[in-house]
């Protein structure tokens, strides 16, 4: 039983443990303070600018100059360039080795149709939308449980409205914003703040993007896949500082306040980006409370806490060393450690290589589950 | 017993007169220039682009120059200033970047690379002898294009020399470059430049090393 136990405990791991190499805040280094230079959503992830592109081949092992594809069939399916659009396919196989041993192999491909359609004056719409085979639901717990995974899901199906350079208006589903914005959904800071590959809650939120400050306030209702009395509804901000004024120095803080008919969640964190040059740092720490009315009003503080050093060897190969840290008080007491190898490689804008090594420590039993990872990542390019 | 107090005086004033030597420029008020060197300067270049999200940055680690300092009767006193930076140590920290800053930027008509370079004949600064500001005019050259140039500088002497840090800006359209494009961002016309170097005096660095001036 605890052998079967131990498996499922693993397998939920493995499959936690599952990223999408969609946003690159290790940009940072090079002086991308944030995600709307290389973007065409401001928050970051889903297709690249013209400009975005450019950046993407000449941090790849290929390199080179982009130039847009001018052939009629691509002319014609992003109508004279209105509408730029890729799919992606990824291909992740992970080990997990469970408390004494046991191993769990877990192939998850995934692929996705990511589009971007300009509208006129200042409107577009986006839309992702990912079609899997094996799931990856946030860890289930008891005053956190996750949201419905599907095979055919939309991530994201936003309308914006470009108010002026500075100033963008986004309302629809997809993930709320958050602080350092890895692609990794999978570690503490995403997984145990609602942050997990399904949670695409309806939300109207703005982006405020001046020289040296980016402000993001959002309301946000539910996505329509949440368990029975998870539906939830709030609002929360991110505040973010470039501290030196040359996009190398991002200090922020973030506030989110939900409700729900089993009760509420408040999030308050703080995180950093910092590049210099060849390496970065990227840190977050949140404290969240979770009060829960249908377990006698309990109040459950948490806080989760990562840290990530990273060097690019090359241009196209990136090393990182990450520790990650969850700690959830009694009656369901949690004191989660671990520490992470990772290396990206990007071999072409359209195919890259990662390989991640973690260990994981439960501070409470003082077991160890390590992991390895190679994801595969390819897409297409306008 | 008095010849013991004299070797002991003696050893002490070669002693004082060494480590002046070793811990800076010796200037002294009325008397000829020493001539300083900068080897391994900091220059760093930024520029906006007219996406609000991206600007440039650029950073040279291989400044190289000379200069004579002499302390006048008004304070510390420039002459003869001559400083580089080959363009092949400017990075951007992305090759591709890099190459094109090189070929839209600094390469001439026919081809070649030559360094930036700029030159003043004299400058005068206020303050005192440890801390001054200086305004430096001379010409700064851009793939062969002479073009008058001012740059601010703060000069404090420390225990290796004077450390020197300065902000000034260049206008592209002032050497007739046209603002590179690429991919719809373009860079604008104004390159702010801040340089952060320590000048060493030449006859103290002869002294450690052996070589003659």
């Amino acid at each position: 039983m605890k052998t079967a136990r131990a498996l499922v405990l693993a397998t939920v791991a493995a499959l936690a443990h599952a990223h999408v190499a969609t946003a690159l805040p290790t940009m940072v280094r090079l002086g991308y303070g944030d995600c709307a230079a290389c973007h065409v959503s401001p928050q970051g992830g889903g297709p690249l600018t013209v400009y975005g592109r450019g950046i993407d081949r000449s941090q790849s092992l290929r390199g080179g100059d982009y130039t847009p594809s001018d052939d009629g069939l691509t002319k014609a399916l992003s109508v004279g360039g209105r509408i730029t659009q890729d799919f992606r396919l990824l291909l992740r196989r992970q080990a997990t080795w469970a408390p004494g041993g046991t191993r769990t192999d877990v192939f998850r491909p995934r692929l996705m149709y990511r589009n971007v359609a300009e509208i006129a004056g200042g409107f577009r719409a986006s839309a992702t939308l990912t079609a899997e085979t094996t799931h990856a639901p946030r860890p289930a717990r008891a005053y956190d449980p996750p949201t419905q995974a599907d095979t055919l899901s939309v991530n994201t199906a936003l309308l914006h409205y470009k108010v002026n350079e500075t100033i963008e208006i986004a309302a629809g589903k997809d993930q709320l914003p958050s602080g350092i914005n890895i692609p990794d959904l999978a570690v503490f800071i995403k997984s145990r703040n609602r942050l997990g590959y399904y949670d695409a809650p309806t939300q109207l939120k703005m982006f405020w993007n001046s020289k040296r400050y980016h402000v993001t306030p959002f309301a946000f209702a539910p996505g329509g896949n949440e368990r029975a009395g998870e539906a939830e509804t709030g609002t929360g901000a991110l505040a973010e500082v470039d501290v030196l004024g040359a996009g190398r120095t991002i200090a922020g803080v973030s506030v989110l306040k939900g409700v729900s008919e089993s009760g509420s969640r408040r999030v308050l964190g703080s995180y950093v980006r910092l590049g210099f040059g060849r390496w970065g740092v990227l840190a977050e720490h949140d404290m969240a409370t979770h009060d829960r009315d249908t377990l006698s009003g309990a109040r459950l503080p948490q806080s989760t806490t990562y840290a990530q050093v990273f060097v690019a060897m090359r241009e196209w190969l990136v090393a990182s060393a990450i520790a990650e840290r969850a700690r959830v008080t009694a009656p369901f007491e949690e004191k989660l450690t671990a520490g992470a190898f990772e290396l990206s490689a990007r071999l072409a804008s359209q195919a890259t290589l990662g390989v991640n090594a973690r260990v994981q420590r439960d501070g409470r039993t003082g077991r160890t589950s390590p992991s390895l990872v190679v994801q595969a990542a390819f897409k297409t390019i306008p | 017993m008095r010849k013991a107090r004299d070797i002991r005086r003696t050893l002490g004033a070669i002693g004082a007169l060494t480590a002046a030597m070793l811990t800076g420029p010796v200037l002294v008020a009325g008397e000829g220039a020493d001539e300083t060197e900068v080897r391994g300067g900091v220059a760093v270049f930024e520029v906006g682009t007219n996406i609000r999200a991206i600007r440039v940055h650029g950073k040279s680690n291989a400044l190289q120059g000379r200069a004579l300092v002499r302390l006048g009767p008004d304070g510390l006193a420039i002459d003869e200033l001559r400083a580089s930076v080959p363009v092949q140590t400017l990075d951007t920290g992305m090759s591709l970047r890099d190459g094109h800053m090189r070929k839209y930027i600094f390469t001439t008509a026919d081809g070649r690379l030559p360094d930036l370079d700029f030159s003043a004949t004299n400058a005068v600064c206020t303050g005192s002898a440890d801390r001054a500001d200086c305004r430096l005019t001379g010409q700064l050259t851009i793939r062969g294009n002479a073009q008058p140039f001012t740059i601010t500088v703060v000069a404090t002497r420390q225990s290796s020399g004077f450390r020197v840090v300065g902000d000034s800006v260049v206008r592209l359209s002032s050497y007739g470059i046209e603002p590179p494009s690429q991919l719809g961002v373009r860079t604008e016309d104004e390159v702010k430049l801040h340089v952060d170097v320590v000048a060493r005096s030449v006859r103290r660095d002869a002294l450690l090393t052996g070589v003659p001036r």
